[in-house]
């Protein structure tokens, strides 16, 4: 288990990364994308629809016990992570849109996740010593919005410190990983040993999975391709960080061992599966770019807006 | 013919001139560069004069009064310590940096002539550009140094002085840029040749000038209008790149028609100018560099404007009132959606040049923007301006507008003569921005000189009003059984099929017409075919302008600023024609 020292460092990170996502915001982006609402709208159908179904589904059909499937459903609903937006910039995909879906996912998860985590909770039947009361969720979530409007303000006042926090929280988003792996798996080698296939497929199939049935969503939904891997990354990764943060404020001793189990798993995996996707994403987008400087505006024109 | 009768003696564009324009431009207040440099940094000395912006949004800025001091410590370097002598050529080899405007204006206080050296180019250019401008001294940016190797024993360079992108930025947002540059891009490559860096020179010299209380002022002392301030090469069409001679006289005169001629949207001190295009290309360097440093205004740094969305933080951040750049960049701003959603509030004015700009791409910018692309024309040859479309007044589309004050422009024929209004001739410039000539060339320059008119071998029509339209390059045009057929005329034709994404047209040997035209298509639809285009050019072009083949190609060659080279298309049809 992480001890408090390491939970309040955990919060502290945190808070720095969402000081990072504020700093990679301006209201601008925002007006921009909600020109054009079906990006954002197809995104949380995604983040809210495919993921905490998908966790739940993998709970019951690998037969998950409470403390595990407690784990894998409360990962499905967590709001997109920060970590994606790193992605989406290495990949060259739409930041904007990989941005907007971050921050809007994580402004909607004050209401929608405790609602989600209630009704996939009360679906799955847990016991209720393993159900996460929805106001814990509330109320981190709404403390962690503080950081990001201070980020959107820094920068605004001096663009070189915001994009230098933008850089520093992104980073900070795997490096919290790192840490969370460096502490956690050595005190649990034993449990690690001994853990199910089932569990590995799980955290490893919650992202990759979710990154397919996302992309193909999007597609179906009309979205450009290059739209649709942004919401393919921004699917896939999840909060993982805050879901561990989440367990901790909950749960105690043995039982917060093993519930954090999946959140853990789930974000050493991301990381890993994330990277190859994003150098396969960035080829891609290179390729496309090319081609779209040199596009010729049509000779229709569309009617300014 | 006589040429007050002449329609180009008469210059029947003064009237178009309007109350905004003036009808000679201000005679230039400086003898040379070095006390241009030196004004301007007195007048507006604790203004921002320029600023990076970094794709991220991550920035620095230096004042007037900085870049003076800094390229006085620089000239100081390179006359001391180098031990350079006035004239000596120092090649500058960098994108869009701080350092940049530092070291050229460092060079031009020193006495010495600017090389300005494309940092894309081969090895191979590199060596043929050093060796033939002599240069001695070369300041380069460290992202390209590693191609130095073998270039430099074959040069008479004898100081590598390595600047950086990020130079004069503060400390974190510097070393943040240059981890991202060596980790994740992997753009910053060991140099294995001796060098120094910039900030070593700069201190080096600065040391010096205070130690031995130095006065730069004096190391410029004895040029004047006609002396060489810098080789400008220019591809030409035939053979290696030339060094154009261009003194501080011809920069100095240009800058100041080029403020003339946006008079009416200028107010000095009070601009922020975006410089998208490279610095080291002519258009960039006299218009955005010079003359909005002459202007006090602040000019905004892009290192490199590909991918397009690298301008949207220096549009977010900054309140950009003039842009200047070529069909390829404005087209490219107009297909992003966080661009056409918030065009730039305060713009005033954009320019173009470099490369005809299309129809479409100018309306729709007015139609976003509110402003107008006021499209110009010139060439290295001419510093460059020559003409351009009034920002106040009439703008006549495709039209290059009308020449700038204090330029004589003539069309003529081959034997010289005049052309009637209304036909097509070659366009011919006099002024005082017409550059001296090669650089060790002299049967080159006599070629194109003569008499104090540059021939531009550009073919032109001028209208009533002395508004001037480029109908082609002569040396582009295609003789098809004794018809003149223009290149740009069968490109704008295919161009204007939707499945067409760009065009080049060129004439290659044939047996029985003497030559023959080819189109080159790069095709946006698969399913476009040889006879669709030929079909297409039918309706719309004389039997003899239609392509006899038409090849379709993934992607064009083109210059650095996106001109298509039709010559070395023409160049590899004629070599296949030769093999067969």
């Amino acid at each position: 288990m992480l001890t408090p020292l390491e939970t309040k460092l955990l919060g502290l990170m945190m808070a720095v990364i969402m000081l990072g996502m504020g700093a990679s915001l301006t209201f601008k982006d925002f007006q921009l994308a909600f020109r054009r609402p079906a990006g954002v709208l197809v995104g949380l159908a995604c983040q809210y629809g495919i993921m905490p179904l998908l966790g739940f589904a993998l709970a019951v059909a690998l037969d998950f016990p409470p403390a595990l499937a407690i784990g894998v459903i409360l990962m499905g609903c967590m709001p997109g992570g920060t970590t994606s937006n790193i992605f989406a910039y290495f990949s060259k995909s739409a930041l904007a849109l990989s941005i907007m879906m971050t921050s809007v996912s994580t402004l909607v998860a004050v209401a929608a996740v405790p609602i989600l985590l209630d009704f996939y909770e009360g679906l799955a039947g847990l016991p209720s010593e393993f159900v996460i009361p929805a106001s814990n969720v509330a109320q981190v979530l709404a403390i962690l919005l503080v950081p990001t409007l201070i980020g959107i303000g820094l920068r605004r006042w001096n663009p070189n410190v915001g994009a230098t926090i933008e850089l520093i929280g992104g980073f900070l988003g795997v490096v919290v990983i790192l840490f969370l792996i460096i502490s956690w798996v050595p005190r649990n080698a034993q449990l690690l040993a001994t853990t199910h296939w089932s569990v590995y497929l799980a955290t490893i199939g919650l992202g990759v999975i979710g990154m397919l049935l996302g992309y193909f969503l999007a597609r179906l939904l009309r979205q450009d391709p290059r739209r649709s891997r942004t919401i393919a990354l921004e699917t896939g990764i999840q909060n993982g960080p805050l879901a561990v943060l989440i367990v901790t404020l909950t749960f105690s001793g043995t039982m917060q061992q093993e519930v954090l189990l999946i959140p853990i798993l789930y974000s050493l995996f991301i990381v890993l599966s994330s990277t190859v996707v994003t150098l396969w994403f960035r080829a891609i987008t290179n390729r496309e770019e090319h081609a779209r400087d040199n596009a010729k505006v049509p000779v229709r024109l569309a009617a300014p807006a | 013919m006589n040429h007050s009768t002449s329609p180009y003696g008469l210059q029947p564009w003064l009237a178009a001139y309007g109350e905004h324009i003036p009808r000679e431009a201000p005679a230039p207040a400086h003898a040379h560069l070095a006390d241009f440099v030196r004004g301007a940094a007195q007048r507006y000395a604790t203004q921002t004069a320029f600023t990076t912006c970094m794709p991220n949004g991550m920035h620095g800025s230096l004042s007037y009064a900085q870049v003076d001091a800094l390229s006085d410590d620089f000239a100081v370097y390179l006359r001391e310590i180098v031990g350079l002598a006035a004239g000596s050529r120092v090649a500058v080899q960098m994108p869009n940096c701080l350092a940049y405007p530092v070291v050229a204006f460092g060079v031009f206080k020193a006495g010495c002539v600017l090389v300005n050296t494309n940092p894309l180019y081969t090895p191979i250019e590199m060596e043929h550009q050093f060796a033939d401008s002599g240069a001695e001294a070369l300041v380069i940016v460290d992202m390209f140094a590693n191609k130095l190797e073998g270039v430099l024993p074959r040069t008479s360079i004898r100081k590598v002085i390595l600047a950086e992108v990020p130079q004069f930025f503060s400390a974190v947002p510097r070393a943040v840029i240059r981890g991202v540059m060596k980790v994740w891009n992997r753009t910053l490559p060991s140099v294995r040749v001796p060098h120094v860096r910039l900030a070593e020179a700069l201190s080096e010299g600065r040391g010096l000038r205070e130690a031995r209380r130095i006065d730069p002022g004096a190391y410029a002392a004895g040029q004047g209008a006609d002396s060489l301030a810098l080789l400008q090469y220019t591809g030409g069409t035939t053979g290696r790149a030339k060094g154009a001679m261009l003194t501080h006289g011809n920069l100095l005169a240009n800058l100041e028609q080029a403020r003339a001629m946006g008079r009416s949207h200028l107010e000095d001190g009070r601009e922020v100018i975006l410089t998208a295009l490279p610095l080291y290309h002519i258009f960039a360097f006299t218009f955005n560099l010079l003359a909005f440093w002459g202007a006090g205004a602040r000019n905004v740094l892009v290192p490199s404007p590909r991918p397009i969305g690298n301008l949207q933080r220096a549009f977010d951040n900054y309140r950009i009132t003039w842009v200047s750049g070529v069909n390829t960049l404005f087209n490219a701003l107009l297909n992003e959606e966080w661009f056409t959603a918030f065009p730039p509030r305060h713009l005033k004015a954009a320019v173009a040049g470099g490369a005809a700009l299309q129809s479409a791409v100018a309306e729709r910018w007015q139609r976003v923007t509110g402003t107008r692309i006021a499209e110009g024309y010139g060439l290295t040859e001419t510093s460059p301006v020559v003409s351009f479309n009034p920002l106040a007044g009439v703008a006549k589309p495709d039209s290059i507008g009308i020449p700038a004050p204090g330029t004589e422009v003539r069309l003529v024929d081959d034997e010289g003569h005049d052309v009637p209004l209304g036909t097509p001739g070659e366009l011919i410039v006099r002024g005082p921005q017409v550059m001296q000539g090669y650089w060790q060339q002299p049967d080159e320059s006599a070629k194109v000189l003569r008499e104090g008119w540059l021939y531009t071998g550009d073919v032109a029509v001028m209208d009533e009003q002395g508004y001037f339209k480029i109908v082609d390059r002569k040396k582009d045009m295609i003789l098809v059984s004794g018809f003149n057929v223009y290149p740009n005329e069968v490109e704008d034709a295919i161009a204007q099929m939707d499945a067409v994404l760009e065009v080049a047209v060129v004439g290659v040997p044939d047996a029985k017409s003497g030559e023959a035209v080819r189109a080159f298509v790069v095709s946006q639809d698969p399913g476009l075919t040889e006879e669709a285009v030929r079909a297409h050019a039918k309706r719309l072009l004389t039997d003899y302008k239609v392509p006899r083949s038409i090849e379709f190609r993934t992607e064009l060659p083109k210059t650095p600023i996106g001109k298509i080279l039709r010559k070395d298309l023409r160049d590899e049809a004629r070599r296949a024609a030769t093999a067969r």
